[in-house]
């Protein structure tokens, strides 16, 4: 059964073909959900896009990608809003006063403890630092590190160039690598080896 | 990056997180909600299905009483609920087929009426019936048949039965 097919059954009101299209693709918009808004608002995301789904079955166009694209697409328009009510972050398509065209200029701490962290510890901490970063550089780590998915498929759902895409997941790792090495910085002057 | 070691063990970390939230899933309650809203958009899409049908056939008995010759004829206004069997022939010698279910027979019904129309005789054929070879009857020359069509309130045509009027020779004995 393909997207469409799937999504046509839905049309037509098939639970069965709800339940698969449910058990399909719920797991990656609350991953998604999950990292821009937290757990909390994560439920509610899943949920409005599910409703929003099932009011609006026809819009899918597969030329466009895959549905989980599409359903993340749906998300994001939640996840947007629900950032723009909280208003402590920039919503997702906020102009970055520094700009994508900053990444490769982003400098890095000379030294990093990341090394020396113990993995727990390094994935509990790269956490933190990606629940920490703006929106829109958050994004692209989420569906292009966590998601796994294609520039292209990303590019789709963020609304944007590829090369945005690139631009942004490149400043967010290098974002990433600037919090934990301020996180560690006095660990990694002790741990530094002697040369 | 420079020191490649960095995003070496950056990427390290965004797989292990990613593996990790593999697992990660939205709460019950959240599919139970999801399912229940998929009910009733089901609902109120069938309920909206039912008032086109519902207003196609109204329109459909409309036309039909501009169109042809009829007979509106209330049935028992004052019982709470319908039965075909109350429905009386005009006259004892006009011959007529059982009441022939149509599409909408099944859905229930609390009051109707009995629409009389005459219909192009094929429409017997669409129903497994022979034309009767009734030749000298009143719409034998006009190519059509009189019907009786039980009507519900709610505009859905439930069952039809076809009359034929008695011939003019059988009327004179």
């Amino acid at each position: 059964m393909n997207d469409r097919g799937l999504l046509e059954r839905v049309r037509r009101g098939d639970h069965e073909a709800f339940s698969q299209l449910y058990a399909l693709y719920q797991s990656a918009i609350y991953r998604y959900a999950a990292h821009m808004c937290g757990a909390a608002a994560a439920d509610d995301i899943v949920q409005d896009t599910f409703v929003a789904i099932l009011r609006q079955p026809s819009r899918y166009d597969p030329a466009r990608g895959p549905i989980l694209g599409y359903l993340l697409g749906i998300a994001r328009h939640y996840v947007s809003k629900r950032l723009a009510a909280g208003g402590h972050e920039s919503p997702l398509d906020a102009f970055d006063p520094q700009g994508d065209r900053g990444a490769a200029a982003e400098t890095l701490a000379p030294d990093t403890p990341l090394d020396a962290a113990t993995r727990d510890e390094l994935v509990a901490q790269v956490r933190d630092a990606i629940a920490s970063l703006p929106p829109v550089y958050r994004e692209a780590v989420v569906l292009c590190e966590l998601q796994e998915l294609d520039y292209a498929s990303a590019a789709a759902i963020m609304r944007c160039p590829i090369g945005t895409v690139r631009s942004r997941l490149h400043r967010a790792k290098a974002l990433l690598t600037a919090k934990l090495a301020e996180r560690h910085g006095a660990a990694a002057v002790m741990m530094r080896p002697n040369r | 990056m420079n020191d490649p070691r960095r995003g070496t063990t950056l990427d390290h970390a965004l797989r292990s997180i990613a593996e990790e939230d593999a697992r990660l899933c939205a709460s019950p309650a959240v599919e139970a909600n999801a399912m229940a809203a998929f009910h009733e958009v089901a609902r109120a899409r069938h309920r909206r299905r039912r008032r086109i049908v519902a207003a196609l056939g109204v329109a459909a008995v409309v036309v039909a009483m501009a169109v042809g010759g009829f007979e509106v004829r209330r049935l028992n206004s004052g019982e709470p609920s319908f039965q075909t069997s109350d429905v009386k022939l005009q006259t004892s010698s006009e011959v007529a087929t059982a009441f022939l279910p149509l599409a909408y027979s099944g859905v229930p019904i609390a009051d109707g009426h009995v629409v009389r129309l005459e219909v192009p005789r094929a429409s017997l054929i669409s129903f497994g019936l022979v034309p009767a070879d009734d030749v000298g009857s009143e719409s034998a020359s006009s190519g059509t048949v009189l019907a009786d069509v039980i009507v519900g309130d709610d505009g859905l045509a439930r069952a039809v039965r076809f009359v034929r009027r008695p011939l003019r020779k059988e009327t004179r004995q």
